[in-house]
């Protein structure tokens, strides 16, 4: 917080005292409270990512070097062609500070925001992906508080907008017990026409904008608070920080939105997000390099009385800005009309350069329209912490006890368990798209009404390992999360990050955010895959210990498939046939759920990315998906590949007898190899008379693939090769797999 | 002769799209989607009121959808014997316009839950069952909140032979385990005396297609079909 002085009067204000400067600097003039408080939202790390946008600039030009990509990073989604005349518009974000405070609504609004930016490119969203990180549940009241609410904000939302919530994935981890992580992601679907017909800007004077939707209100105002007479009596308790949502004018609003554009009279549009109406016209008419006349007394208000600076920083929920050629201003207003929308037409664009808002008679906003995006940038300091080279050099301690109780205590685990709980409550069905279901797959696939094409998407990233390291940590997550659609059969088009970190103004917390986005940008440049938009959360840090999370920068991916025989899926399908995984394992242990689970260790050395072999890998599952050699495929993560053939057996109740003798390559212990979490390793289900074929492909592309086993009858799993033989029973397993979360969470 | 089938549209619908995708393009029978404002019963043989959350839920799942003007158009159809069905919250509004008695409950688990389950048949005579034998057990989807089936009159209901499908596990036992959300008597969908009015909680729609199905089952289909060979049957 920060004291000036604004005409002769003092004033609390968020920006830094230079910042406030290089306003009046800008303006050549004080700035009017409404302006102000324009600038002091506007130039927050929240919408100017002044901290963060130096190291984006490696993501800026995706468009540019990938022919697909419709839209890039700065825009409010990304949007991609996905051929036959369709775009595909996807983006995730965070919305961490308000759940961590109200979990339901919290993460309600998120969804609601999150659809909000695919909407406003014009497209129907069609489905909701949510990456979320507790503290752990077990023993901790706040944790299962908070993961309830989430997950029923989340639920209650979605299912009530009718976009089924098609993926997600969670971790538990003491460092987001403070500071819970709640990501939302949303897919939208449309013709490329309709994509045209809603850019983000204003680019034609004398157009009419018109604000639509729910009614403004005092919610989810902040930034500047004043010490002077006039705005005391705006006390604190009259202005909840966290909004609170209303899925069914969402609802409404999609289908008015969406019906709007259709008549081809909607010139442009934007959601109203964080800094309200100020952040709407301001980049309405910045980038589209127009100007704008507009009239506060015209938008109707939650409550009488509201000032300008109110009404103008409101961040109340479930309103749309349009901008509407003269000649079909009707028709657009009868849209809304037919679903009892409330709108209001608020003012006209110009070509002035210059956002003008009235109160009345009064000017309260004069400054040229692209002001208020030019903040300040600042180079933050990054430094390795210290305590790194103590944690990557702790080493495994020998187990001291046997294999098959440590599989069971792993897939027991919070990390591993099943989510079932979790996504039984989300409508993940509806919209007649879901072919892979949750817990069919690792990722979610969704079919193209009308086509042959089917959308693979998963979102996610391994903390853990981001922690030990977060550049190699980013790119594992990129692995993993490809590894997820490819897994389905999907070819990776396109990615999103959500950068969740700790206070970018701490060097060590800074530094995470620093190697993290270097580690995407050199992942996604060598694999070519377009990085098309991302969202940067930071100050997730406790304010009482100084810890910051565990560095989170979540990956969303989604990939294509081209026709419905080439969707592959998780479960293991039939007994004789040969377990075979894709990849060697290395001795990487660290940020393992054997360390945390077992060993109740976070060091060691974490997964490494070598990009060359991933690309040998994806090219020969592609080779073995054209030959149709693939049954069942799942990626290796967390808990190492062990679980991820346990995994694979529980649907169709399947069993597996293995032999690991000829694997262990790399002269690993025991436990290493079992347990290790190097990435970017697949178990394929293969038939033995294809086995010969398989290798050779292997051998042509120089990818290690092994056969460990064949898959029986009996539900049970029978492993030989290591110094003692381990027995698991599927049922058991699955058991323990089901009952984790529905016991700590089912008082 | 051509069929036409509405499919109303409440503000806060949902699978409206989905119900009018199945049966234009999986059915072939002419649907459209109608605003709920709009709705007039003269021009159509058949109504489907959707799944979704008509008004939000608010005040009560269904109820004031279910006093929508479509209701009222709804309610001449009921008269003259044309066929309606109400799926998940169409089911919900049914019941709150009194098509249906009864009402529908938060379910057991005070959840909401999406999942497959399997339903058996047990009254193959109404308007949309017509093309199913008794005792076929189903797989179809559902997905609600408020979907826990109850009635003070239970034994009316079956006397009048208005109890159509009761959740069951895959070989068709009537078990609490086969019972996702605490129904009376496993109870999954109704019908009026005359048999011409279902409401059900599970999605017949999301059930019509292989491609969507766990094990590639088609049941949702024949709600369709019979609903279909109904009007065929009463127009001739």
């Amino acid at each position: 917080m920060t004291k000036v002085k604004l005409n002769g009067e003092e004033v609390n204000i968020e920006m830094t005292k230079d910042e406030f400067e290089k306003v009046k600097e800008l303006l050549d003039r004080d700035p009017t409270i409404t302006e102000l408080g324009g600038f002091d939202v506007m130039w927050s790390e929240h919408c100017s990512y002044k901290s963060s946008r130096p190291k984006l600039k490696l993501f800026e030009d995706a468009e540019a070097n990938y022919d697909y990509v419709l839209a890039g990073p700065g825009e409010d989604a990304g949007v991609i062609d996905i051929g036959d005349g369709y775009a595909l518009a996807f983006r995730i974000e965070s919305h961490n500070h308000p759940s961590a405070i109200e979990p339901y609504h919290g993460a309600a609004t998120g969804i609601g925001g999150i659809i909000r930016d695919v909407l406003c490119m014009g497209v129907r969203p069609i489905a909701l992906l949510d990456p979320l990180r507790f503290g752990r549940l077990a023993g901790n009241s706040h944790s299962q508080w908070l993961f309830k609410y989430v997950v029923k904000g989340i639920a209650d939302y979605g299912n009530c907008t009718g976009i089924p919530t098609i993926g997600g994935e969670v971790e538990f981890d003491d460092s987001f017990e403070n500071n819970c992580i709640v990501n939302v992601a949303c897919i939208g679907l449309g013709t490329i026409e309709d994509f045209k017909h809603a850019p983000s800007r204003a680019y034609n004077p004398g157009d009419y904008i018109i604000l639509m939707g729910g009614s403004t209100g005092k919610d989810g105002i902040h930034g500047v608070t004043f010490a002077s007479r006039t705005l005391t009596e705006m006390s604190e308790a009259d202005r909840p920080a966290v909004q609170i949502g209303d899925p069914f004018t969402k609802k409404m609003i999609i289908e008015a939105t969406l019906e709007a554009v259709k008549t081809g009279f909607v010139r442009g549009l934007k959601d109203l997000g964080g800094g309200g109406l100020t952040c709407a016209t301001s980049e309405l008419t910045g980038d589209g390099n127009t100007g704008a006349n507009i009239d506060l007394r015209k938008v109707f208000t939650a409550e009488p009385g509201m000032t300008s600076y109110e009404i103008m920083l409101s961040e109340s929920q479930e309103r749309m800005a349009f901008i509407v050629k003269p000649e079909g201003l009707e028709v657009v207003l009868n849209v809304f009309r037919k679903y009892e929308m409330a709108f209001a037409v608020i003012g006209k664009t110009d070509d002035s350069k210059v956002l003008k808002v009235f109160d009345g008679e009064e000017l309260v906003v004069s400054l040229p329209a692209k002001a208020l995006s030019e903040s300040p940038m600042f180079k933050r300091a990054e430094k390795r912490p210290e305590y790194l080279e103590r944690l990557l050099a702790q080493k495994t301690p020998e187990p001291t006890i046997g294999f098959k109780d440590i599989i069971e205590k792993l897939i027991a685990s919070e990390n591993i368990c099943s989510k079932e709980w979790v996504y039984r409550q989300y409508d993940h069905e509806v919209g007649v798209r879901s072919v892979v279901k949750c817990g069919d797959g690792d990722s979610g696939v969704l079919r193209i009404i009308g086509t042959d094409k089917f959308i693979a998407a998963s979102v996610g990233v391994n903390s853990k390992h981001c922690y030990l390291d977060p550049y190699e940590g980013a790119k594992g997550g990129l692995v993993e999360i490809c590894g997820n659609v490819i897994a389905n059969g999907a070819k990776p088009m396109a990615m999103v990050n959500c950068c969740n970190f700790g206070n970018p103004e701490i060097p060590e917390s800074f530094w995470y955010f620093s190697k993290a986005v270097e580690g995407m940008n050199d992942f996604c440049r060598t694999l070519r895959i377009p990085i098309v938009g991302g969202n940067v959360s930071f100050y997730n840090e406790d304010e009482v210990t100084k810890t910051a999370i565990k560095a989170t920068p979540q990956i969303m991916i989604v990939g294509i498939i081209n026709g419905f025989e080439n969707i592959i899926t998780l479960p293991f399908k039939e007994s004789g046939n040969d377990i075979l995984i894709v990849g060697e394992t290395e001795a990487e242990l660290g940020g393992s759920e054997y360390h945390s689970v077992i060993h109740g260790l976070e060091g060691g050395i974490p997964p490494k990315i070598d990009e060359e072999k991933i690309q040998a890998r994806w090219n020969l599952l592609f080779e073995l998906y054209q030959e149709k050699l693939i049954k069942a495929n799942h990626d290796v993560n967390k808990g190492g590949f062990i679980i991820s053939i346990t995994e694979m057996c529980f649907k169709n109740k399947i069993g597996a007898d293995m032999d690991l003798t000829g694997y262990n390559i790399k002269k690993l212990r025991d436990d290493e190899l079992l347990f290790s979490e190097t990435v970017g390793r697949f178990i394929i289900e293969t038939s033995s008379k294809d086995y010969d074929r398989i290798l050779g492909l292997a051998e042509k592309f120089n990818v290690t693939v092994k056969k460990i086993g064949s898959l029986t009858s009996k539900p049970e799993i029978n492993i030989k090769g290591l110094k003692q033989d381990v027995k698991l029973n599927i049922n058991k397993m699955k058991e323990l797999y089901d009952s984790t979360i529905p016991n700590l969470m089912e008082i | 002769m051509t069929i036409k089938i509405a499919v109303i549209q409440f503000p806060g619908a949902n699978c409206d799209l989905d119900a009018v995708h199945v049966l234009n393009d999986v059915i072939g029978v002419e649907t459209s989607l109608v605003w709920h404002n709009h709705f007039k019963e003269a021009n159509f043989d058949g109504v489907v009121l959707p799944g979704g959350f008509s008004f939000g839920d608010y005040l009560r799942a269904g109820i004031i959808a279910a006093h929508s003007p479509a209701l009222d158009e709804a309610r001449i159809m009921l008269k003259d014997g044309r066929p309606i069905i109400g799926i998940c919250n169409g089911f919900q509004i049914l019941v709150e316009a009194e098509f249906l008695p009864g009402a529908l409950l938060q379910n057991e688990a005070l959840r909401f839950v999406c999942k497959w389950v399997n339903i058996k048949v047990i009254n193959n005579r109404t308007a949309f069952t017509h093309k199913m034998n008794k005792d076929d057990v189903l797989a179809i989807p559902i997905a609600h909140g408020e979907g826990r089936y109850y009635t003070d009159n239970l034994k009316e209901l079956e006397e009048n032979d208005q109890i159509v499908f009761k959740y069951s596990t895959e070989d068709g036992s009537f078990t609490s385990e086969a019972n996702p959300n605490g129904s009376l008597e496993n109870i999954a969908g109704i019908c009026n005396i005359e048999q011409t009015c279902l409401g059900l909680m599970p999605h017949p729609e999301r059930a019509s297609e292989s491609i969507l199905s766990p094990k590639q089952t088609i049941h949702g289909r024949i709600f369709f079909e019979s609903m279909i060979e109904f009007i065929k049957r009463r127009l001739t």
